[in-house]
């Protein structure tokens, strides 16, 4: 897929809308995301977007690349902030806005002082709603992570560490067309699936225990996450079967209730019910049920009980709920769903 | 398991003194994997160094395993706004001269800590994590040698009809079995011309007898990054053009080891390989900076470049990647990282 400038013109339309005739943006997600092309680290690249033009500042050895693929960026040799102030103003821009939370103090000091203001959240209002374009990236990253599970369960064998695991899994993802991973794998087996946040360890796989993987791939910089538990083995305990069933179902109810026009609070705090209501639960769900992802592997919306948003046809969402048993196992399911009108959609299989 | 390097935090504690004040608040992700191991996923935790201890504040989540593991670490959950968090635990610690990295801080939060009356500093971690401890440099020097091994391993591997990115996975695969955690960037592989592109992303070209190949890539050991390139001739007939190019970056490369001192800058060092392509005629084809801080990150501060007018200090690890592209035709680099010491410049090995 080649790149494209659908982004930077929902932007356009985005400022237009709101009264501003231009932009500045200098992290790298928003970088990447509206030009995007990849550009490897922070302060390697930066955007002033105004109403006709997209400007970017960035350095010599990317430009011979950048005109080859991105031809609707001005290129400009500079990595100076002042620059990006010098041109405004000689483009007369009256107002132009930067992002609070995604621009660094020192650059957010001198936009603000030269008569930038800040728009809280502008950049994840762009980024919320996919285009058709991301959507194909994005399917495609969520197809070779669901189908690397399969093909991992086959070649998973007990004596392998965690850390050997996961470079198996991420093996298979990279030869199924996965670019990179969306985040570190997390590969805990036995008792480290109760740490939600479990770094890999050269703990071996033993006969008969559960094993939880969350993990992801990249595709043409899009991200997508799938988290998958299971009992490694032939005879799950009978605690861990049942605790699986409610996750599962808790899983079901909350993608059923995903859809356009619905609180995202709502589908986080429908899940906790539901947990409350099947085994008393709910106080070993000590996360939020979801989050939207895209360019970064976390962005908004999110589903937990502090969102104040409503879902749109065109998000995306991880549902992963979970429960944690200290000392004995955790247990998580988690699908990426693509939201529509009437229902959510998984991408994850 | 992760630690806290107490090493770390006293170097740090000597450095907030000496600037004045009692305690430092970082937020950055890497600084403060830096102390603490890998626990948290960027963007989930705020950490204030203060004479009496360490205090952080992170997703309620990580609350109960934190203590757990760190009994050092006074730590508090918190799902939003964690900066306000921050001021409040400073406020009840009754801190009176608290600073922050306006580097690294979004302009956000970088208000938040202004209003509080924090001081803003400029890059605080970055002279600290510059300057390599033994055990940083002993972890640097593992994920070379599998790099090193990983080249041999390479150069022996290829045939024609391979694909740019089998022999990625190759290369990676190689990497892991070896005792890789990770990669440090996503590999490059570049067959022909596509070696003329210093930002090359891996495709699917295939090899063919007689053309130019680019191999850029390297680990992850024990958190800690390597980095290599080597560019050679497949087959047995290298044009005349890809020996003299060759031959000029490899002497530009060495030029360096030979010449680069203790108390140079990082703009003079990168003057010795400019200088030496240019007198050859190539220098507007060496289009990037001779080399970037390594580390934890596998781009650091501390670059070999033309607007680093700092000192390269010593036990500062660095690239040395000098390179010449001929675009849409052939490239060559060449790459090896080194660490800064009285007596010139050593490879990191």
């Amino acid at each position: 897929m080649k790149c494209t400038d659908e982004k930077i013109k929902n932007l356009q339309v985005f400022l237009k809308k709101s009264g501003f005739d231009g932009c500045a943006v200098t992290d790298l997600d928003g970088v990447n995301f509206f030009s995007d092309f990849a550009f490897a680290g922070p302060g390697d690249a930066y955007l002033l977007i105004t109403l006709k033009k997209a400007y970017c500042f960035t350095k010599q050895m990317y430009a011979a690349d950048l005109k080859k693929k991105t031809p609707y960026l001005t290129l400009i040799d500079s990595l100076c902030f002042e620059d990006i102030v010098k041109k405004a103003k000689a483009l007369k821009l009256k107002n132009c806005i930067f992002a609070p939370e995604a621009t660094g103090y020192i650059p957010g000091v001198l936009f603000y002082k030269n008569g930038f203001k800040e728009a809280e959240g502008f950049i994840s209002a762009v980024k919320e709603v996919k285009t058709a374009g991301e959507l194909a990236r994005i399917k495609k990253a969520c197809a070779i992570s669901a189908k690397a599970y399969e093909l991992f369960r086959k070649e998973l064998k007990a004596g392998m560490t965690e850390l050997e695991a996961a470079a198996l899994l991420e093996n298979i993802m990279k030869t199924l067309g996965g670019e990179g991973l969306a985040f570190s794998t997390i590969m805990a087996f036995g008792p480290n699936g109760a740490n939600p946040h479990h770094i890999n360890s050269k703990r071996k796989l033993e006969a008969e225990e559960p094993v939880l993987m969350d993990y992801g791939c990249k595709y043409q910089g899009y991200c997508s996450d799938i988290t998958r538990t299971f009992w490694f083995g032939k005879k799950p305990s009978a605690e861990f079967t049942k605790a699986f069933d409610v996750v599962k179902a808790a899983h079901d109810l909350g993608v059923k209730l995903v859809k356009a026009g619905v609180k995202a609070s709502s589908v986080h705090n429908a899940v906790v019910d539901f947990f409350d209501a099947n085994g008393k639960l709910a106080k070993y769900f000590i996360h939020g049920l979801g989050h939207s992802l895209g360019t970064a592997i976390h962005e908004r919306p999110y589903l937990n009980p502090r969102s104040e948003e409503v879902l749109k046809s065109g998000n995306i969402v991880t549902v992963e709920p979970g429960v944690y048993f200290e000392g004995k196992f955790g247990i998580r399911y988690e699908n990426t769903v693509l939201v529509t009108d009437k229902s959510a959609k998984i991408l994850t299989k | 398991m992760p630690k806290l390097d107490t090493d770390k935090l006293s170097a740090i504690r000597k450095v907030i003194k000496s600037k004045g004040l009692e305690a430092f608040i970082l937020t950055d992700y890497n600084d403060i994997k830096y102390i603490m191991g890998p626990v948290f996923q960027p963007e989930e935790a705020v950490m204030l160094i203060h004479p009496k201890g360490v205090y952080v504040t992170a997703r309620a989540l990580y609350e109960a395993p934190v203590a757990a593991d760190f009994p050092e670490i006074k730590i508090e959950g918190c799902d939003k706004d964690r900066d306000l968090k921050a001021v409040a635990a400073v406020k009840k610690l009754k801190l009176k001269k608290v600073g922050f990295d306006a580097m690294r801080e979004t302009y956000h939060s970088g208000k938040i800590y202004i209003e509080a009356g924090f001081t803003p500093e400029d890059n605080f971690m970055v002279p600290i994590r510059c300057v390599k401890t033994e055990d940083e440099l002993k972890k640097m020097r593992a994920a070379a040698k599998i790099a090193y091994k990983t080249y041999e391993h390479m150069a022996a591997w290829f045939e024609p009809g391979v694909t740019e990115k089998q022999a990625a996975e190759e290369l990676d695969s190689f990497m892991k079995a070896n005792g890789a955690e990770g990669c440090s960037f996503d590999t490059i592989v570049a067959f022909g011309a596509n070696t003329g592109n210093p930002h090359y992303c891996t495709g699917n070209a295939k090899l063919k007898k007689n053309m130019p190949v680019l191999l850029d890539f390297g680990c992850i050991y024990k958190g800690y990054c390597s980095d290599i390139t080597r560019t050679f001739w497949f087959g047995d007939k290298p044009s005349l053009e890809f020996l003299e190019i060759f031959n000029i970056v490899k002497s530009a490369h060495d030029e360096v080891v030979e010449k680069a001192v203790l108390g140079q800058s990082g703009a003079e060092i990168d003057a010795i390989s400019r200088s030496y392509i240019e007198a050859a005629g190539y220098g507007k084809y060496f289009t990037h900076r001779t080399g970037h801080g390594i580390g934890m990150q596998i781009h650091e501060e501390g670059c070999i470049s033309q607007d680093n007018d700092n000192p390269i200090l010593e036990n500062y690890c660095f690239s040395v990647e000098p390179g010449i592209y001929l675009t849409g035709k052939l490239g060559v680099r060449y790459e090896d990282c080194f660490y800064m010491t009285a007596k010139g410049i050593k490879q990191i090995k």
